[in-house]
């Protein structure tokens, strides 16, 4: 039991980070009030206070924001996931495939989607879906989720997301914090921060 | 020179070859009682593991069932008798994944992926008694002192061989470090076939049918063929051993655990049926993590394997989640069938009408996918996405 399991992306950014070397390595600062186009797409946010982008990418079309580190907080943009495309990127296509946002994929499936690639990529059984709600998002009927799980840190987090589909593509922003004083520290940072997105 | 003399000893007991000789597994021997740890490096190990055991038991992975937590132990007491059982605490993890493990002071993790890999108490206690196994002989602080040997001598190889740097000894060196590594792992793997044979022979000596152990072997093949097949991958070779492999392959196992096993004792009761009782409020939920791991062939497996006692209605509901997830067209029409099968067992399981309804609606069905989300809300209506989904029945009504 060697795996240290924390949310998705801190998993996901801790390998690029050590390896890859790319001019895209340094993180940025996105001040308050610019509004920012995220995740290589036309989803733009408009933050109230600065926060930090990550530079590694966990996917194409995703972008990871944070105010004290990515255990601590973790903003991630999936901006416009196109049809038969997994989440985030799969460590193996044949032998660990991850599950697929398909053309047919329905609002209320989206917490499945995100639970079960969470599930799949660290070979957890913790993640819980605790509500699901309807709300507009970017102008669109949206999903509106929040979930729970426990990683091989024993740290429980706790996660707030919101979904469209829009144009055939998912849009998605999810925040993840650990449920001990950072969720409910940050997350209405976060909410303010998810409010200000638009389609540009 | 009492150093390399021990690494020797490892080596040459390395040469006489990799394998366990098959006769029936002797009785194991007489229990020594409570142990305590002796000697500096075991006190030091028992220690951190007293500390980790503390974070364990305090873990939010840890099911805090006791009458399944209870039941567990009962099979491990079935199976290595009374007087041993009682140096062991159970904690049972949620993880889906096929394994167990037991640390030096007698921790016991078992993980739930393994309930669905076993069938009876046969097999469960085939793989509890290994793991106690591993604890009575005290593998790992063997291992460890396997290991400070085995990096003493190549570290001690290194300095000598720098004081005459030709290419020789350079040679020697690299032949002598490839070597030693390479027994560290096969040490391990000794171990694993020592811990067989003992488990075996707890279960010769207990009531239960010792047959069971090897069975999980050929069920794990069996699962793992299920899996490639799916992914397209080729066949994996089951007796095959990597250099850095940690145990030995299925095939070897499933072999030897079957000749150990006593024959006259075959038509023992293999304790199915207190199993399945047992393990009834667990097995779905079991079923549903394994089934989010997105490993169709493996899970289409388990499921089948599950079914051979009768399918059930959260069986056919696991099994349309599993066609549902995938979502390919012809996905869907088998999905939409196993939840209609699931109903047809059980009429008021409301999450086989969601799944049933959203199959019925991805496949072009909507009206009568919106009439089983009708049902879904009526028979669940405080469910955590009941906004959403009643949102799901006018707006489609009206598009359509």
């Amino acid at each position: 039991m060697t795996r240290i399991k924390t949310s998705l992306a801190t998993t996901l950014l801790a390998a690029p980070l050590l390896i890859t070397a790319g001019p895209a390595l340094a993180h940025k600062l996105h001040k308050q009030g610019e509004a920012a186009a995220v995740a290589e797409s036309s989803l733009t946010v408009t933050p109230s206070r600065d926060w930090n982008q990550l530079s590694a990418r966990i996917g194409k079309n995703t972008e990871t924001w944070t105010l004290d580190g990515e255990q601590l907080n973790d903003v991630t943009f999936f901006g416009g996931i196109e049809p038969g495309r997994p989440l985030v990127k799969e460590r193996s296509r044949k032998r660990e495939p991850l599950p697929k946002f398909t053309t047919s994929t329905l609002l209320p499936e989206v917490p499945e989607l995100l639970e079960r690639t969470s599930r799949a990529y660290k070979g957890s059984g913790s993640f819980q879906v605790t509500s699901v709600e309807p709300t507009r998002f970017l102008d669109s009927d949206g999903v509106f989720f929040s979930y729970e799980f426990t990683d091989e840190d024993q740290l429980t987090r706790k996660g707030e997301a919101r979904a469209a589909i829009i144009g055939g593509k998912l849009y998605l922003i999810t925040f993840e914090a650990p449920r001990l004083s950072y969720f409910g520290k940050v997350v209405a940072e976060f909410r303010a921060l998810a409010d200000t997105a638009r389609l540009r | 020179m009492r150093l390399p003399a021990a690494v020797l000893a490892v080596l040459v007991a390395s040469l006489s070859g990799e394998s366990v000789r098959a006769e029936q597994a002797p009785l194991p021997p007489p229990y020594a009682g409570a142990y305590q740890p002796h000697g500096i490096d075991e006190i030091g190990a028992w220690r951190e593991d007293d500390e980790s055991e503390r974070k364990l038991a305090a873990s939010n992975l840890v099911i805090r069932d006791e009458r399944l937590t209870a039941y567990v132990k009962k099979v491990l007491c079935d199976t290595v008798g009374p007087d041993r059982c009682n140096s062991v605490r159970v904690y049972i993890m949620r993880e889906p994944t096929f394994n167990a493990s037991m640390s030096p002071n007698g921790t016991m993790r078992v993980l739930s992926g393994l309930f669905l890999r076993v069938h009876n108490e046969a097999e469960l206690g085939g793989i509890l008694g290994h793991e106690f196994a591993h604890f009575e002989k005290r593998h790992l602080l063997e291992r460890f002192k396997s290991a400070r040997r085995g990096t003493d001598l190549v570290a001690w190889a290194a300095v000598l061989a720098s004081i005459a740097p030709t290419y020789d000894t350079q040679r020697t060196y690299q032949d002598l470090e490839l070597s030693v590594y390479g027994n560290l792992y096969r040490y391990k793997r000794d171990q694993e076939r020592e811990a067989d044979v003992l488990g075996i022979g707890y279960l010769n000596r207990s009531h239960l049918r010792p047959q069971g152990f090897a069975q999980v072997w050929q069920n794990v093949m069996a699962e793992i063929q299920a899996s490639v097949r799916v992914r397209g991958l080729s066949k994996p070779n089951f007796n095959a051993i990597a250099f850095t492999a940690s145990h030995p392959p299925e095939a070897e196992r499933a072999a030897y655990l079957g000749e150990l096993a006593d024959a006259g004792a075959s038509a023992r009761e293999d304790g199915s049926d207190r199993y399945a009782q047992a393990l009834a409020p667990w097995l779905p939920v079991f079923l549903d993590d394994q089934i989010k791991l997105n490993d169709f062939g493996a899970s289409e497996y388990l499921i089948q394997s599950l079914a051979q006692s009768g399918w059930t209605a959260w069986l056919w509901q696991a099994r349309g989640e599993l066609y549902r997830g995938r979502g390919t067209p012809r996905d869907l029409v088998n999905a939409a069938a196993f939840y209609a099968n699931a109903i047809g067992l059980d009429p008021t399981l409301a999450d086989a009408y969601r799944g049933l309804g959203l199959s019925l609606i991805k496949t072009g069905h909507a009206s009568e996918g919106q009439n089983a989300l009708r049902k879904y809300l009526q028979f669940k209506p405080n469910a955590s996405d009941a906004k959403l989904i009643a949102m799901m029945i006018p707006k489609e009504a009206t598009e359509k």
